[in-house]
């Protein structure tokens, strides 16, 4: 590899360095336990909880009145269960978010080694510590599993990259056990941000064995193709009961998310899925143009770059719509354009463009060197302190509200013998659920529901019935006409809208909580829930591979990282007038 | 140089596909049929943009904006208040140079369901582009009174704190299925009668079913839901319908029914009157049951549902049917209901019943 940067004239950061500034930045946060609040870490939290008790059995009757958790790769929550023994559940959560953000800069540092100088990326991982399109993932969207997987995505790729390019078997090997790994943390990143992560680095692996070794791409983009069929398998192996799990039959009704607008037309969603997220990052856009373009080694990460930006903008342009939705429902009949939300590409754009990003400080560093780290220095922590403020001051929750009474409500007087759902909960649902040990006919992870009332109707939860449409209230109204049949007796609502059904419905107001906030609502004819037969199973044999494969995936990945160490290229100055004769070189050292 | 040329270039391919996302979803686009600008209007509703669906309204509708989104959202917490567009037909029944009459057939998400809305609205050229004549919907004003109240009350005296949670500790109201009929319509079993109440004290009442096959296995297990009074006071009669989607007449051979009552604080008030009932053609030709609702209480009724029984010559309960109204009903302003009929039965109907629910967002606490 021969990166292409400046001279750089002053030492590159130590890895460790970086590592405990951002131990030093997150550190509290996590500890704050900032991300309960947010969107979906209460769900992986219910899912974690789920491991932490039946590690081997991933039939939970909690949600939909039992569903399989092989519809989700399990690694992240299997981490959190894990050390949930210890730390309790939340804390174990953020600590396992924790070490995803302190593996997060030795990714991009990893990955921006193959783009720029060793400085540069030390700088470029500086940078992703200080990201707010990470500080939104992580303290208002809660996607524990999207940002760990490309932190391992990150990880993987350089060993991609020496495949490909070397043939090195040990890369191969490191390479392939990262991605499973990846995959047994989150499909979707898999799916998507592979793909936009790979590509360039496949087309610099090519150029560089054009270039500099003097030979043909069509070696690299054969191991490129190897190294994606043994991932391939590798991934079905380890995720097999995925696979083979019982999905739900419909697809979801799209609901509007403010990462598919127009960014212009609607400034909100422009400032809550592309503002915010970049951050003062966006003054050094130009600069990731000129340099991006100019450069012929960093053209493919520019393109790529460019590529995951235009889908980042979501309904900005058309490209995102053509590309997911237009594209894929021509060929397929599958339109995921309205199914899949835009912050993570943003997220992969802002990942994309640190290489580049860090070369500029790199630049400015050595031009300024006393103005210049101060003036980065105020950027970075504005633009996360940005992000953070941001969760507080624009909360997802517009009101915040106690379920302490509701889960106690639950828990006491033999009410576990029947199930229960809630009306206008939002993301709280789920934190409900993992604490209390009564089962809903609700769930907050629509591809795993088997009750054929929620699967004829495409909605989502139950819980957001209203912005389905009629589908979502069909689902609802039928949901509770059957709540006889699944021992359906408690409602709490904590949006009037359902009222009126709820009381058309033959249902009555008991209870009060939370200063009015929560009502509880009761069907008085109902009879004790009793298990349900869905006439499908996860067998043994699965729960054992779900309980090992995936955990082995990431221990026997580690293991290779510590077992087999990377030979680390360090640059070395050739005096003058050697120099001349003949290019810099580079030395491997142990 | 060439890398300044490409990175210029890249950038206004953003520029462009940024610009091409934007303009493409441009606020107002002007009509230039009268089915666009009804059509435009309703797209707009349903993406929200009450701003937007307004500049499709002619100025001289003379009505403003405020009014206008009231129309749209309802007002006084009716059941349109509860509703969002979901899809809108249109068909163009008279057009000329200058005006025309389009019917605009939306579909609504509401609380209790699906709801249908047609109206036929008129469109002026107005320059090169057509705007809806919007006709707001006036509001009886009534002066200022003072209304007699006179009704019967039940409350209940509870126990103590150290009752068991939901434990009834009192016999439940007697209450008794007066008939039943079962239909096959449509490819479902459809079960119905009247219950009433037989006790002195009012009970909250459902009604639930079950088929039994020929061979004595359960076919199917279903509850009255909204198609019931669930409140019934002392001597109070409800009609009851229970619905089996997928189910055929023939393969049942017993219906076992299971009336449940619980004795509730109730209240005779709000007393709804019903007027000028009557069976008529509407303007698609089906028939329908046609009347007015009345809130004769001094306190506004938020959601009405009006269940109408019909019978045949012999007294016996042939269809229930139910609608439930968009539209508030404030103290003594009579608000026109209306519910379809099955023509298949319309012409064996020989009477029919009335009875009003309602669900008022004050009474709920």
């Amino acid at each position: 590899m021969n990166p292409t940067s400046p001279v750089s004239t002053g030492r590159a950061l130590t890895l460790g360095a970086i590592i405990l500034l951002a131990l030093a930045v997150h550190g509290p946060l996590l500890l704050m336990q900032l991300p309960v609040t947010s969107y979906d870490a209460n769900t992986h939290m219910f899912f974690a909880s789920h491991y932490a008790g039946h590690w081997f059995n991933p039939w939970n009757e909690k949600w939909y009145g039992g569903f399989s958790q092989t519809t989700y790769p399990p690694l992240a929550h299997q981490w959190i269960a894990l050390f949930s023994h210890v730390l309790g559940l939340p804390l174990a959560y953020m600590f396992v978010q924790l070490c995803v953000v302190l593996l997060l800069p030795v990714g991009v540092f990893r990955y921006a080694r193959l783009w720029v100088d060793e400085r540069s990326a030390s700088y470029a991982a500086i940078g992703s510590i200080f990201l707010g399109s990470l500080a939104l993932l992580v303290y208002q969207s809660g996607q524990l599993p999207t940002t760990f997987a490309a932190a391992l995505t990150l990880n993987a790729l350089p060993f991609f990259y020496d495949w490909a390019r070397d043939a090195r078997f040990s890369a191969l090997l490191k390479g392939v056990a990262i991605s499973v790994a990846a995959a047994a943390v989150h499909h979707v990143t898999m799916i998507f941000g592979m793909v936009l992560f790979a590509w360039p680095v496949l087309w610099l692996a090519a150029a560089d064995a054009r270039r500099e070794d003097r030979k043909t791409g069509a070696a690299p983009i054969m191991r490129a193709a190897l190294f994606t069929l043994v991932v391939v398998v590798g991934i079905i192996v380890v995720l097999l009961p995925l696979f083979m799990a019982p999905q739900a039959a419909t697809g979801q009704v799209p609901i509007p998310h403010g990462s598919r607008d127009n960014y212009i037309l609607n400034p909100a969603s422009g400032m809550n899925f592309w503002v915010i997220p970049h951050g003062l990052l966006l003054l050094a856009l130009p600069f990731v143009f000129l340099r991006g373009c100019s450069n012929a080694r960093l053209r493919p990460l520019f393109f790529g770059w460019f590529l995951t930006l235009l889908i980042g903008l979501g309904g900005t342009t058309p490209v995102a719509q053509v590309l997911l939705g237009t594209i894929p429902k021509a060929l397929a009949g599958v339109d995921f354009f309205n199914v899949l939300t835009y912050e993570r590409f943003t997220f992969w754009a802002t990942l994309m463009t640190l290489p580049i990003v860090g070369l500029l400080a790199s630049e400015l560093i050595r031009r300024m060197p006393r103005f210049a780290p101060a003036g980065l220095a105020v950027a970075a922590v504005f633009t996360c302190a940005l992000a953070v403020g941001w969760t507080y001051y624009r909360p997802i929750n517009s009101s915040p509200f106690k379920v302490d009474q509701v889960v106690s409500f639950l828990q006491n007087e033999g009410h576990t013998k029947f199930r229960w759902m809630t009306l206008g909960f939002g993301n709280q649902f789920a934190r409900v659920s993992r604490e209390v040990d009564a089962s809903s006919v609700d769930g907050d992870y629509n591809s795993a529901r088997l009750l054929p009332e929620l699967q004829a109707s495409g909605a989502g939860q139950l819980y957001n019935a209203k912005y389905f449409g009629t589908a979502g209230m069909e689902a609802l109204r039928s949901m509770l006409k059957h709540a006889n049949q699944y021992g359906l007796k408690y409602v709490f609502v904590r949006d009037r809208y359902y009222e009126p059904l709820l009381a058309f419905a033959g249902w009555r107001q008991a209870e009060v909580y939370d200063n009015g906030n929560v009502t509880l609502w009761v069907k008085d004819d109902v009879p004790p829930a009793r298990k349900l037969d869905f006439g499908v199973s996860v067998p043994g044999w699965q729960g054992m591979m779900w309980g090992t494969l995936p955990m082995l995936s990431s221990l026997f990945a580690i293991f290779l990282v510590v077992a087999l160490p990377e030979r680390r290229r360090v640059a070395e100055t050739v005096e003058f007038p050697s120099a001349a004769a003949s290019a810099a070189t580079l030395r491997e050292a142990n | 140089m060439k890398g300044h040329v490409l990175a210029i270039v890249m950038f206004v391919v953003l520029v462009v596909l940024v610009a091409a996302g934007t303009v493409h979803s441009a606020r107002f686009t002007p009509a230039r049929t009268p089915e666009s600008a009804v059509r435009s209007l309703f797209e707009k509703v349903k993406s929200n943009d009450l701003a937007g669906a307004y500049t499709y309204v002619s100025p001289s509708a003379n009505v403003d904006q405020q009014t206008f989104t009231k129309d749209i959202n309802g007002r006084d917490g009716s059941l349109r208040t509860y509703s969002k567009i979901e899809s809108v037909e249109t068909k163009v029944l008279r057009s000329d140079d200058n005006q025309a009459t389009v019917r605009a057939t939306t579909k609504w998400s509401t609380a209790v369901g699906p709801m249908f809305d047609t109206r036929d609205l008129k469109v002026a050229k107005e320059g090169s582009d057509w705007k809806v004549l919007w006709e707001s919907e006036k509001q009886a004003n009534l002066p200022p009174q003072v209304i007699p109240v006179n009704y019967l009350r039940w409350d209940i005296i509870r126990r103590g704190a150290d009752e068991d949670w939901g434990a009834q500790n009192v016999e439940s109201p007697r209450i008794r299925i007066l008939s039943m009929n079962a239909v096959e319509k449509d490819g479902s079993v459809v079960i119905m009668g009247e219950v009433r109440n037989e006790d002195t004290v009012p009970g909250f009442v459902s009604v639930g079913a079950t088929l039994l096959g020929k061979d004595g296995k359960t076919l199917g297990e279903e509850t009255s839901f909204d198609k019931v009074s669930h409140t019934l006071l002392p001597s109070e009669i409800s009609p009851y319908r229970i619905d089996f989607p997928k189910t055929k007449l023939s393969d049942v051979q017993s219906v076992r029914m299971q009336p449940a009552s619980l004795l509730i604080p109730a209240s005779a008030d709000p007393v709804i009157g019903v007027l000028h009932q009557r069976l008529e053609k509407d303007a698609s030709g089906r028939t329908v049951l046609r009347g007015e609702l009345v809130n004769q209480s001094g306190q506004t009724v938020n959601i009405p549902h009006v269940l109408a029984t019909y019978y045949d010559d012999a007294g016996r309960v042939i269809w229930v049917s139910d609608a439930y109204s968009d539209k508030a009903l404030l103290p003594q302003t009579p608000v026109p209901f209306s519910v379809d009929v099955r023509d298949d039965l319309a012409a064996n109907v020989h009477s029919y019943r009335v009875t009003v629910n309602q669900y008022s967002i004050d009474r709920v606490q």
